[in-house]
């Protein structure tokens, strides 16, 4: 792309503030004709909400926003339509048992006195696939059969086949996909690029980022930190300090815990779909984390260890014996627990009391000829409530009262009652604000220093850094690092996590 | 209905099984029907077809207007579109004209428009809870079925009517080209329906808000109007197939709803079998319908009890539901 390009959209200074939030910070985003440009930036610094702001979805508070330097003084979806903007959202969003023809033309069906005219629809999708998206895809075939990067052209091609998309806007499009499905991606990306269409490409894979925008702009805390031109590889190092521009914080404990005997082993783990081949081991007293982005198989990988998900590939040894946990009672049974991500829904019972979440797991133990002794329950969780600190102490509180960070001490009181071995943490500070942080951090330690296993699963680097001994870090599906946290630094986690670097797996 | 998910190996796999699943309703199905042709030769007389179609006739009419709701929801069996009130929506139409007819003496065509009238008052209702309420409707169909039952009965004061009139009786009688004029009639309201839904814009648009819900919404389609749509088409189903109901009973007779919901659930949910595709479709509906009519009669030359019946046709039906609902496991 020359510089003199002219700017085909202009957004300028733009402000969007949610109750207490500053999303959108005087953001500008400027994208030039027929450029492919990358939007990159930390959950939550801003991306999706100015994409939101361009989509008509959220209304500005302030700022410009410029079509073809028409100004647009209120962004409704369909002016942005009109104006030839189309979104390809991550998800695919198609119905499996329609055709590709009746797909592409969904919403915008060609009708004639007789009826839709199928065959025209067929004939123009299958031409519009094959000349701007360079995919010979049938027509009649059925969204249901086709592969994931298929149904992502098919998906493409529902946005454009009016041919008046001026500028395309990617949301993650190679989430799905495997490293095969990308090269028929961006093979197609090419092709719409020949068409003179500009495109925003939104993701967190800065490998791709890297190797097929012409320029990127970052973000970070709801402003444009910086722009670069004639991105390349070698841009990788660069773009991830603007993305973090912090320093880890002294939230985290100090490591007191020492591994000992290995307490879970996976050999060659798979679920046939999400990931192949993990291998991965936890010790007891050793607090391992497993990084990987949304889609990498992480979330699937951490429930087949529960039992939440079918895995159908490899071995599991735990305590050194085979284990086949194949549901999450068998798990607890084992001593394993989860600390689930979506505490609200998954972990808690909100309606219930502080005293019941906390012995729900273990009421045998405050249970006399079948009838609960309340005061003996009562008395318990009062105890483990005093010891993580639970506030406020009143174990009568009904739980959905507390805040998120108490919430999740809750949930964690509850598996330290039942003497667990390997406890399995998902996204554990989501939600939590920093003072409970450091309190579930904390705790975390003196579970590993108790001499219990400590999985790890964490979307936050800077988390994983803090409190693991060993990251595993999951890309597409497999194992690309195991790497001890002592000789990893933050960019080089997130590089690693990203895509931006591969590097052989150095086992220990 | 989350496809972005389903990887296309998992696809291939549990394809043969899928399979399976979705047609065993249908083999056992002809297993009883050729069952009971043989221990009922009289099922096999040539007069038996016409007799099935005349039989099959207002199970029909209800079963359009079911898949079309079923397309338009999706065919989820328990947050899905469904719509249990289409049958209590005939019957209380019949109880209208059969009221104004024969004891209060209004002229036909005055007798119809106030049926239909009822029956669109009832559709926009279903539409309301659904749409508006935000019900399930499952539940909201079940209980306002029951609600215009009752009004059925208070209509009639629960009394079977005849009704004698020429329209009704010529339904019943008449014939075109030698064809029963009944038959006929429904041939062409299925032709109607079938242009609506499959062959109109409309109707794939329809059919993808039943799809996916968002897919439809992103693609720009106000999914709430569509599925509106379908509760009111049910229920001018509903209301046409009074007049059917009337004739095949030669009046109103109170209770008929109950046989025709279960037919209707049966019929429309067998006919996904017959759809390459493996769902509800218009023409499987009809099909279905047919079969199940068929199926009926051929109990009744076998001389198989009542009561029987009943069950049987209930553990077809959970047959055919739970056979839906491994699919769509499979499918995931």
């Amino acid at each position: 792309m020359t510089s003199s390009s002219p700017d085909v959209l202009s957004m300028a200074r733009v402000c969007k503030t949610f109750p207490g939030v500053l999303a959108l910070d005087n953001a500008n985003l400027t994208i030039r004709a027929g450029e492919i440009h990358g939007l990159v930036g930390e959950n939550g610094a801003g991306k999706s909400t100015i994409i939101k702001v361009l989509a008509g979805v959220y209304v500005r508070d302030s700022g410009d926003v410029l079509v073809d330097g028409v100004g647009f003084d209120y962004v409704t979806p369909a002016k942005v339509h009109a104006a030839g903007i189309r979104f390809i959202h991550q998800e695919l969003n198609l119905v499996p048992h329609f055709t590709v023809a009746e797909t592409v033309f969904m919403g915008q069906e060609l009708q004639g006195p007789l009826g839709v005219r199928s065959t025209t629809m067929r004939r123009a999708a299958e031409q519009f696939l094959e000349e701007a998206l360079n995919a010979r895809i049938s027509g009649r075939a059925l969204v249901r059969d086709l592969g994931l990067a298929d149904r992502k052209l098919v998906q493409i091609a529902r946005g454009l086949v009016d041919d008046k998309a001026k500028i395309v806007v990617f949301d993650e499009p190679t989430a799905p996909l495997a490293s095969a499905e990308i090269e028929q991606l961006f093979a197609a990306i090419g092709r719409l690029k020949q068409r003179g269409i500009a495109m925003i490409y939104v993701s967190h894979y800065l490998g791709e980022i890297t190797s097929i925008c012409d320029r990127v702009t970052v973000f970070r805390n709801g402003r444009d930190v910086g722009v670069v031109d004639g991105v390349g590889p070698k841009d990788a190092p660069r773009i991830i300090n603007m993305m973090i521009g912090r320093e880890i914080s002294d939230l985290y404990p100090a490591k007191n815990h020492r591994a000992g005997q290995p307490l879970l082993k996976l050999d060659k783990f798979g679920d046939g779909r999400h990931f192949r081949g993990v291998d991965l081991e936890v010790k007891r007293g050793e607090i391992v984390g497993v990084a990987g982005l949304l889609g990498s198989g992480r979330e699937e990988l951490v429930e087949a260890i529960y039992g939440l998900g079918r895995a159908t590939e490899g071995r599991v040894q735990f305590d050194g014996k085979p284990a086949r946990i194949s549901s999450p009672s068998k798990a607890v049974d084992c001593g394993i627990v989860l600390v689930p991500r979506d505490r609200r829904n998954d972990g808690l019972v909100l309606d219930m009391t502080v005293a019941d979440n906390v012995n729900l797991a273990s009421f045998e133990e405050v249970t006399t000829a079948l009838i609960v002794n309340r005061r003996a329950a009562a008395a318990r969780a009062a105890a483990l409530a005093a010891r993580l600190d639970i506030r406020p102490r009143n174990v009568d509180a009904v739980t959905r009262y507390l805040s998120g960070g108490n919430q999740q001490k809750v949930v964690l009181a509850r598996w330290l009652a039942t003497g667990s071995r390997l406890f399995v943490l998902d996204e554990p500070t989501v939600g939590v604000d920093i003072g409970a942080r450091a309190e579930i951090y904390r705790l975390i330690e003196k579970l590993a220093a108790d001499g219990a296993g400590v999985l790890l699963s964490s979307s936050d680097a800077a988390e994983l850094l803090g409190l693991c001994d060993r990251v595993v870090v999951l890309l597409r599906g497999e194992v690309t690092a195991d790497v001890a946290t002592s000789t990893l630094s933050l960019d080089r986690l997130i590089a690693l996590t990203t895509g931006g670097e591969t590097e052989k797996k150095d086992r220990r | 209905m989350t496809d972005a998910s389903v990887a296309p190996r998992a696809v291939r796999t549990g394809g043969l099984l899928k399979s399976a699943a979705s047609l065993a309703p249908l083999a056992i199905f002809l297993a009883l029907l050729l069952y009971l042709g043989v221990a009922a030769p009289s099922f096999l007389a040539p007069g038996t077809i016409a007799l099935i179609l005349k039989q099959a006739v207002p199970n029909v009419v209800v079963c359009l207007g079911l898949a079309t709701v079923v397309i338009a929801g999706g065919d989820d069996v328990i947050s899905g579109g469904i719509d249990l009130s289409i049958p209590a929506i005939a019957v209380l139409a019949a109880a209208i004209v059969a009221q104004l007819t024969t004891i209060k003496g209004a002229p036909i065509a005055f007798a119809l428009a106030a049926g239909m009238g009822a029956a669109l008052i009832a559709g926009l209702v279903n539409a309301f809870l659904v749409v508006v309420v935000g019900m399930t409707p499952l539940l909201a169909t079940l209980a306002s079925s029951s609600a215009y039952v009752g009004l059925a009965s208070y209509v009639t004061s629960s009394r079977r009517i005849e009704v004698g009139d020429p329209f009704i009786v010529y339904l019943r009688d008449g014939s075109v080209g030698g064809a029963p004029a009944g038959v006929i009639a429904v041939f062409v309201l299925v032709l109607i329906f079938y242009f609506a839904v499959h062959r109109t814009r409309w109707g794939l648009n329809l059919q993808a808000v039943g799809g996916s819900r968002d897919a439809a919404e992103i693609a720009g389609l106000f999914a709430s109007k569509f599925i509106a749509q379908s509760f009111v088409l049910a229920a001018i189903a509903g209301g046409v197939d009074s007049v059917f109901l009337l004739a095949r009973g030669s009046g109103y007779a109170p209770g008929s709803e109950e046989n025709l919901l279960l037919e209707m659930i049966l019929a429309t949910f067998l006919g996904a079998a017959f759809s390459p595709r493996r769902i509800v479709t218009l023409w499987g509906a009809v099909l279905g319908a047919v079969l199940v009519a068929a199926l009926s009669i051929g109990f009744g030359s076998a001389g198989v009890d009542i009561f029987w019946t009943g069950c049987i046709k209930g553990g077809l039906i959970l047959i055919v539901v739970a056979s839906s609902a491994v699919s769509r496991n499979l499918n995931r």
